[in-house]
């Protein structure tokens, strides 16, 4: 090897000893807002920074019904009408990928 | 005439340098010694050799199917960005139902449905891992609940005491105070 690739070499060793912890598992997460008193805002994302558009995100009640079968957007987000019944959101990545927000824990305006 | 000119007299710390630099390679040499021991111990727990985890839960009956279950790490939960604090499980499933499980799910508290049954468990089923979300309002009395599924449809659940689990965590939690 020429000498003129030695310090090449050893930034990228050094680069890749510094970014080895990211090859980490990224896990889903999924963050719910009242914007008003009738609309929730949920955005969806996972740990590794990477956002989720068209992600399933669906507002189910406490019976098991789905209530408002959704999708997130572009921006990763989407928008709904709070539901009379009592429910809980469910982002769902695939299984065993899956974030629940309880009503109880969705942040009021 | 001749001209001499004296040698400029070295720095101090250009002696000390001329001085002692072969014992500080010496040295940078053995730092690295130091923490072998630790990186040994360290490979050994995640390739498997000093078994499934630091903290082996046991044997743990699922309907007609068993896994054996371990904290990978007797610590509390690590932070994982805004996904909050993450506990790694390991799990092995029993020899007669490596063929028959299909996914294998964890959570805290009982799971409202198969979709939501929590973390998979996903690599080899002698050795699969998961790691586990801990919210931090989690009740020092929660459960920690496994799910799971076979190719056939069938589903079985089973729970065990958070405490039993990872008593590493219920110390984490009784620190935080209990959020509300």
């Amino acid at each position: 090897m020429s000498n003129a690739f030695r310090p090449l070499c050893a930034a990228l060793l050094v680069l890749c000893t510094g970014f080895s912890a990211s090859a980490m598992a990224h896990n889903p997460m999924c963050e719910c807002k009242a914007i008003d008193a009738e609309q929730i805002k949920c955005t969806g994302g996972f740990s590794d920074g990477s956002s989720a558009p068209g992600v399933t995100l669906d507002v189910i009640g406490y019976d098991e019904t789905i209530l408002l079968p959704g999708k997130l957007g572009a921006d990763s987000t989407l928008i709904f009408k709070k539901p009379a019944a009592e429910f809980y959101v469910l982002f769902d990545a695939g299984p065993g990928h899956v974030v629940e927000i309880d009503q109880a824990d969705i942040e009021a305006p | 005439m001749s001209k001499t000119t004296a040698a400029p007299q070295p720095s101090r710390l250009n002696v000390l340098w001329h001085k002692w630099r072969f014992h500080l390679n010496i040295l940078l040499l053995l730092i690295p010694l130091g923490f072998m021991p630790k990186y040994f111990t360290n490979a050994a727990l995640i390739r498997g050799d000093t078994g499934l985890g630091e903290h082996e839960i046991g044997e743990i009956q699922v309907g007609p199917w068993s896994l054996r279950l371990a904290e990978l790490r007797d610590e509390a939960p690590r932070r994982d960005g805004a996904t909050g604090h993450v506990k790694a499980f390991n799990a092995a499933l029993c020899d007669a139902c490596i063929e028959q499980v299909k996914a294998t799910y964890l959570r805290i508290g009982k799971p409202r449905s198969l979709r939501a049954a929590g973390v998979i468990f996903f690599g080899t089923p002698y050795r699969m891992g998961a790691s586990l979300p801990v919210p931090e309002k989690t009740q020092a009395d929660a459960e920690l609940w496994i799910t799971m599924e076979g190719w056939d449809g069938a589903m079985h659940q089973a729970a065990i005491p958070l405490s039993q689990a990872s008593p590493a965590t219920i110390a984490w939690l009784n620190k935080q105070g209990g959020k509300p």
